[in-house]
This record gives structure tokens, C-alpha cells and sequence, in this order.
């Protein structure tokens, strides 16, 4: 083995990789799109922050590769990538003033070069500008890389709350004006549009201190908590879940009117992944139709209590039960033909069933019944004891008992003999039905469950838009929730919820993102897939033996095997 | 008395016969042995008493019950659990995990009873953990049960599979191959485990293995199958020398030069 000769080689490729990916982010408009919006006031905008991002996340790869492990080659490698990176932009920038580009690409704006070359007058400045900030990135990122982790962490922590806190103004502001004392802290952060340079070092500063004093004394404090006795262990933890349910019940308040309604989409997300959970994370039958048993759920809620159509006008709570056991009849029903069926072609059969309830409730035929493609209007709102579940902040309260409910039931599944037998399946089917699980009756159960708590999230989203159209309906939301329990972490009910917090919430959030929506889906799919396949949130594994263990300490005592014995 | 019998056991794929016209009895409280070359039929004997293969012709009895036409987990209920040539545990799931899923049939729970987490799912949740550590135990894996499958090292792999398929509490156990690439010593150990299981459980065990040498010591009756046919049957020493198993096993040159160094 001889590496000299290629020890930079990563450098160069990760350069040429990471200058295609910043080349297409320009032309495809992400970048100017996103520059509307500024993470430091006058000194950075998201547009460039996410090329800043993109570059440097490439260098440290780059650098990371590097080989052999010196200061030298290491800083070497990561100025190569980040310094090519610019070259390619640079390149770009040149062409796309010497040619007009936007006759084939309308995003390739004068606006564009200008904000690639820093605004500055001349060309030349411009360009060398643009250099030196790739080699200046590039050098960062090796020098990153050369970092013990706990700062690397420290800072990377730091970088991404500056970034987020820049990004989310619209979030934080409201929450800190109402948070009394701290409204002060809004004037000193946010003076115009984006963080003030000072409120920007303060965070990170702040941050990357915490991060630091955390990860030093974080292992020591879990320890402390883990060695306080039982009881005072169990004071703890209500105290945590207490907190949490305040923390929770309060939200809307804090929030406001607009913060409330995405919470309402990431609740009624929540409960859809939940659903789809069972079936794909827990038995790990693809479903690619989730969305027909919202669809199911929505339908009947409206058909119950619509006066428009007049058949019953029940009130929601009455039709509420209705439409959860029409899911389950829709799941038993779509599970039956597809029980033999495994991986790919499940997954075509069930996309496909998804679209035929779509195209059902659509169609002329059924019109009279169903409203065709106008829908069905004036479906009443949810009512209890003289609440009324109209406003998001009010809805809010119906949809986080609705999250609760189902989470809660996920819980209990998850550790349970039905849930095991569904790991099972999901592992091995042959080998689960030599176990002596019965495969008809358990695929049954997961979809019957999984289609039940997706007619609950359709049954709540009627009431939410007091109308259904079957253009609601359509196969990406199926697409969209397979995608937040694969970000969040397949099997994973945490999981379920930091997925669609991300997913769901971050692009009703940053409206810029809402354009890009599938391209940032394919992107981070992706990468979860390269760097993180295991989901943001996954499924921990359960102490089952060490628990026995502590209660009953003989057990563990005897490393004798009855083989050794023999 | 025989807890298993075959009577005329054919199972063809196409063209290919690869259990021909068997007949087999595997007695109560034995080591039965399945021995041949590559190819014999050995493992789809398995799937065929297993309830993985459903066969053209013949019959296969438990306790004189048939087990033609039922599926695999009926069969288990019935007592008769089986592993894998190569193992095939539920990888993601802890050891102790396995063993639970092993329990299912045993198990009563329903979904309002998990849901609501009534005393009765209490109850039985807490006994079958119990018993999973014990057979954890009895299989020399305590202190590993939370570990993942996957991780655990090879031999305790196929330890976990036999524990995962004691814990269906089966009559006769089906092993495949158990002793697969293990070392001399490593499978002369688990040899004397199977005899464990024997005394101490006093449930029938029907083996499959490669190599003679390995089922010699342990078994009472040795099959030897050939081409999906028996060619031998037998106490381990008599069917040793017969020249029709040594033929399948080194060819006809072989086994001329067996004879000549006998």
C-alpha cells in the first residue's frame, strides 16, 4: 500500500461533488429564494448560509478523508474541496455572464450573481472574493475536523442554534414577547430582519458554552439521578411528566394563532404516522396507501354530521366512533387480498388501493353520497361541554388528546405479545409462523390498528376544515408520512414526532421551503439513509434482563452454562 | 412408541424428487438422527414435518395425529419446534425479545387486555419474562438477554435459536445442522448440551447433521438418507460400516478403498 499519492484525492472529489450540488442549489433558485430571509442582519442571509452549510459540510468530509491523519494534509484536503468549490461556482458565475443562461434556467438571475460574487461592483472582486471564502471555508472545516470532538460539537451545536434562531425569528419572537422579562431579549436579538451581530455571538457563545459544560458534567449528572433512590427517582420523573403536560397545555397560548395551526398539521401528521407505524415500522408491511384510511375517516365523519347531504347529522363525537371502525374495516379489507404479498409488490398494491378510494370518492357515481368532486361542506365542529374545537388554538386541545390517546395505545402495543409477534413478522415471516404466530390474523391486526388511528386523524382533519375534497387525498400524503417515519426512525414512536415536527412543521414554517418541498424530502431522505439510517429518534432497545436483574439478583450470578456443565 | 412417523413421505420440486417414498420413525424420548451428503433431502424432511413444504404423497403423524396439511403454526402448537441450518433469529430484537416471541402461542392477551394493561396481561407478561430468563439460563445466555441478536457471537446465536424454539414448549425439537460450523470441541460441547435436553427436558429430538462423526456419541437411531431415499438405518456403530453409507458418502472409489484398509 502506498497512499501518499492520493492523499489529497478526497479533497479534490468531495470539491467536485460539493461544487455540482452548490451549482445546481443556485440554479434550481434555492438559494435566492431563500435569500429573502436573513440569519445575521446585513452580514448573512439563509441563501448563503445554506451554500456556507453545503461547503463546509462537503470540506469536512473532504478533510475527514483524508489520509494519513496529519495537520498538514488534513487542512490541505478540506481548502481543496472547499477552494474547488468556489472554483466551480466561480466558473458558473463567468459563464452565466458571458451567456445568458436564463433562457434554459429562469433561476440564473442577474440577482443570483450578484449575491454569488458578494455584490460587489467589478467582476474580478468579486470572483476573488468568492475564492477565498471557498479556501477560507475549506480551512475551517479542516480545522474542524482536527478538533477534539467536544469542541467540533460545541460549535457545530453553536453554528446550527445561530443558524436556527436566525431562520425561526418568526417562531421565537412571538413566544419570547409573551414570555414577560424576556421581551426584552426580542429587542436585543431581533432588531430588524435577523439576529444583530451582537445577539448572534451572544448565542453562540451562550450555546457553545452550554454544549461544552454539558458534555463534561452531562454523564455525571445522569449519574447522580440514576443513583437517587426509587422513590426519589419516581418524584422526578412526575415532576417531568408534569411539567411536560403544562408545557403542552399552555403551548397555544404562547404560540399564538398562527403557530397553533401548524401544530395542528404536525398533530394530525403525528397521528397518521403513528398509524402507519404500526403497519410498516412495527410489522414492516410497506403501505405506500396509507392515505385511503384518512381519506375513509374523513368521508364518514362528513357523511355522518353534514346537514349538506342530510343522511344523519350526528355531532362529532357520535360519528367520531364510526369512523374509526370504517378505517379498520377499510384496513382489514385492503390487508386481506395483499396478505400473501411481501416488499415491493405490497408496496404497488397498496399505493394503488390508495388511489382507488381517491378516485371513488371523485367520481360521478357515487356523487349523490359521497359530493364528487365538489366535496362535502358544513361538517360541524367538534363540541364538548359547550367548548367548541373551533379556532387552531382551540382545536389544538382535541388533536394533542387525539396524539396522546394514540401514542399511549402505540406504547402499550409496542412492549406487548401482539407487538413482538409483529416485530416478528417484520423480521422474519417464516420464521415468525414457526414460532407458532398465526401470520393472517396478526397482518390483519396491524393494519386494522394502523387504519383505525388514520381514520381518527381524517375524522379530526374534517371537522378541522369543516369540508373534504378528494384532491385532499391525494397518494403524497402517503408519500409524506412513509417519509416522516423513515426520518424519525422506523418503529420508533418518539420518532413519529420529531419526524413530523421536521417534516411537516420546519416547511409550513420557512415558506421559502414549501417550493423545494420534494426536492428537500429526496435530499434528506438520502443523506438519513447515508449518515443516519436508524432515523433521527430510533427505537431504543428494551432492558428487559437488567430490570429482572435489579429486582432479582440471583439471576445474573451464574456465568456456569449448562453447556460447559454437560 | 414413535412420536413421528412418516409413512411413504414424497416431496418433489419439478422434475427433482427430494424426499422419495421416506419412511421414518423418530421413537419417544430419543436422539434421532438425519445424516446424508449434500443434497439428501435432510432439510426439506424439515419443512415438510414443519408444515413449510406440504408433500405430493404419504403421511407424516404426530402421536398418530396427521400434520399433512396444517400450517406451520398449528404445528408448533402441536408440539413440534424446530431451527435453522443457517440460524435465522429476529436479528433486531433482544435475546430476551426472541425467546417472548418463541412464547406467543402460550400467551393469552388480547387487545383491550394490552391496552388497558388489565392484571391478567400483567400477570402473564411478568411469568413469561420469568421464563424466558430461565431459558435464557438454562442455555448458559444469562446476563446477555438485552442484547440484540445480531450482536451476539455465533455460537450463542445458535444457543438462542434452541432456547427461542424450547420456549414453544415443544414435544419433539427439529435441530438443523446445530453443530455448523463450530470446531471439533465447540461441537462435542453442544452434542452433550442436546443430551442435556434430553434428561433434563425428556423431549424427542430429531437432528440433522453433515458429518457422522458429530451424531456417533449421542444418537440412538441414525437415519441416512441419500438421493432423498433411506439407504441406512440403524444404532450409530452398525450403520458405520454399512458399504452403501460409506459409498454416499465417498463414492464408489471410496468406498472400495474403505473396504480395502478395512
Amino acid at each position: 500500500m502506498n497512499p501518499a499519492p492520493e492523499r489529497h484525492f478526497p479533497g479534490i472529489r468531495y470539491g467536485l461533488i460539493g461544487g455540482v450540488c452548490v451549482v445546481i442549489l443556485s440554479l434550481i433558485g434555492m438559494v435566492e429564494a431563500f435569500n429573502q430571509r436573513e440569519i445575521v442582519t446585513d452580514v448573512i442571509t439563509m441563501g448563503q448560509t445554506l451554500l456556507l452549510m453545503m461547503a463546509a459540510f462537503v470540506a469536512y468530509l473532504g478533510a475527514q478523508r483524508a489520509q494519513p491523519r496529519r495537520a498538514s494534509t488534513v487542512l490541505v484536503s478540506g481548502t481543496a474541496s472547499g477552494l474547488i468549490m468556489a472554483v466551480l461556482l466561480s466558473l458558473f458565475v463567468l459563464l452565466g455572464n458571458a451567456v445568458n443562461l436564463r433562457q434554459v434556467f429562469i433561476n440564473a438571475s442577474p440577482l443570483l450573481f450578484q449575491l454569488l460574487t458578494f455584490g460587489q461592483e467589478s467582476l474580478g472582486a468579486g470572483i476573488g472574493l468568492l475564492l477565498l471564502a471557498g479556501a477560507l471555508v475549506g480551512l475551517l472545516a479542516g480545522l474542524l475536523s482536527l478538533m477534539s470532538g467536544l469542541v467540533r460539537r460545541a460549535l457545530i451545536t453553536a453554528f446550527s442554534c445561530v443558524t436556527f434562531a436566525g431562520m425561526l425569528q418568526d417562531l421565537v419572537t412571538p413566544i419570547l414577547s409573551e414570555a414577560g422579562p424576556l421581551s426584552d431579549l426580542n429587542d436585543f436579538l431581533y432588531p430588524g430582519n435577523g439576529l444583530c451581530v451582537e445577539g448572534a455571538v451572544t448565542v453562540f457563545v451562550v450555546i457553545a458554552a452550554l454544549t461544552a459544560a454539558w458534555a463534561r458534567k452531562g454523564d455525571a449528572v445522569r449519574s447522580r439521578i440514576r443513583s437517587l433512590p426509587p422513590s426519589r427517582r419516581r418524584v422526578l420523573n412526575i415532576a417531568y411528566i408534569v411539567v411536560g403536560v403544562f408545557i403542552l397545555f399552555v403551548l397555544p397560548q404562547i404560540l399564538g394563532l398562527f403557530l397553533s395551526e401548524v401544530l395542528t398539521i404536525i398533530g394530525l401528521y403525528i397521528m397518521l404516522g403513528m398509524g402507519l407505524n404500526i403497519i410498516v415500522g412495527f410489522a414492516g408491511m410497506l403501505d405506500l396507501g396509507h392515505v385511503a384510511y384518512f381519506a375513509i375517516g374523513s368521508y364518514t365523519m362528513a357523511i355522518l354530521t353534514s346537514p349538506e347531504l342530510g343522511f344523519f347529522s350526528l355531532n362529532f363525537w357520535q360519528a367520531l366512533p364510526f369512523a374509526i371502525v370504517m378505517g379498520v374495516i377499510t384496513g382489514v379489507l385492503i390487508c386481506t387480498p395483499v396478505l400473501k404479498m411481501r416488499g415491493d409488490y405490497l408496496a404497488i398494491t397498496t399505493l394503488g388501493f390508495g388511489e382507488i378510494i381517491r378516485i371513488l370518492v371523485l367520481s360521478d357515481w357515487l356523487r349523490p353520497w359521497l359530493g364528487g368532486a365538489q366535496g362535502i361542506g358544513k361538517i360541524p365542529r367538534a363540541e364538548l361541554f359547550g367548548f367548541e374545537f373551533g379556532s387552531p388554538q382551540t382545536l389544538y386541545y382535541l388533536i394533542l388528546a387525539g396524539c396522546l390517546l394514540i401514542g399511549f395505545i402505540s406504547w402499550r402495543l409496542r412492549d406487548s405479545r401482539l407487538g413482538r409477534s409483529w416485530m416478528a413478522v417484520r423480521e422474519d415471516e417464516d420464521v415468525a409462523q414457526a414460532m407458532g404466530i398465526n401470520l393472517v390474523s396478526t397482518k390483519l391486526k396491524a393494519f386494522a390498528v394502523g387504519a383505525g388511528f388514520s381514520a381518527m386523524s381524517g375524522a379530526i382533519f374534517a371537522t378541522k376544515l369543516g369540508s373534504v375534497y378528494p384532491h385532499s387525498f391525494n397518494v403524497m400524503i402517503s408519500i409524506n408520512i412513509l417519509c416522516v417515519i423513515i426520518v424519525g426512525g422506523m418503529g420508533s414512536i418518539p420518532g413519529v414526532i420529531v419526524g413530523a415536527a421536521a417534516l411537516v412543521g420546519l416547511p409550513e414554517l420557512l415558506r421559502e421551503f414549501a417550493e423545494y418541498r420534494l426536492l428537500v424530502y429526496g435530499a434528506v431522505l438520502v443523506a438519513m439513509m447515508l449518515l443516519k439510517p436508524e432515523g433521527l429518534w430510533p427505537e431504543a432497545t428494551h432492558q428487559r434482563e437488567l430490570h429482572e436483574v435489579e429486582s432479582d439478583a440471583g439471576v445474573a450470578d451464574v456465568p456456569e452454562t449448562a453447556v460447559s456443565r454437560g | 412408541m414413535a412420536v413421528i412417523t412418516t409413512r411413504k413421505l414424497t416431496k418433489q420440486f419439478g422434475g427433482l424428487v427430494a424426499i422419495d417414498t421416506l419412511d421414518l420413525e423418530v421413537r419417544e424420548h430419543s436422539i434421532h438422527s438425519v445424516i446424508g451428503p449434500n443434497g439428501a433431502g435432510k432439510t426439506t424432511l424439515f419443512n415438510c414435518i414443519t408444515g413449510f413444504y406440504r408433500p405430493e404423497i404419504g403421511e407424516i403423524l404426530l402421536d398418530d395425529r396427521s400434520l399433512v396439511g396444517f400450517l406451520p403454526d398449528q404445528i408448533v402448537q402441536r408440539g413440534v419446534a424446530r431451527t435453522y441450518q443457517n440460524i435465522r433469529l429476529f436479528s433486531n430484537l433482544t435475546a430476551v425479545e426472541n425467546i417472548l416471541v418463541g412464547l406467543h402461542s402460550h400467551l393469552k392477551a388480547g387487545f383491550l387486555g394490552i391496552v388497558t394493561r388489565s392484571p391478567a396481561t400483567r400477570k402473564e407478561e411478568k411469568e413469561a419474562n420469568e421464563e424466558a430468563l430461565r431459558l435464557l439460563k438454562f442455555v448458559g445466555l444469562s446476563g446477555k438477554g438485552d442484547l440484540l441478536s445480531k450482536n451476539l457471537p455465533y455460537g450463542d446465536q445458535r444457543r438462542l435459536e434452541i432456547a427461542r424454539a424450547l420456549a414453544t414448549r415443544p414435544k419433539v425439537l427439529l435441530l438443523d445442522e446445530p453443530a455448523a460450523g463450530m470446531n471439533p470441541r465447540e461441537s462435542q460441547n453442544l452434542m452433550d448440551f442436546i443430551r442435556h435436553l434430553l434428561d433434563e427436558l425428556g423431549i424427542t429430538i430429531l437432528l440433522i447433521e453433515h458429518q457422522m462423526r458429530v451424531v456417533m456419541g449421542i444418537s440412538e437411531i441414525v437415519t441416512v438418507l441419500d438421493y432423498g431415499k433411506k439407504i441406512a438405518e440403524g444404532p450409530p456403530a452398525e450403520v458405520q460400516r454399512n458399504p452403501l453409507v460409506i459409498e454416499a458418502y465417498l463414492g464408489k472409489g471410496g468406498a472400495a478403498q474403505a473396504n480395502a484398509a478395512a
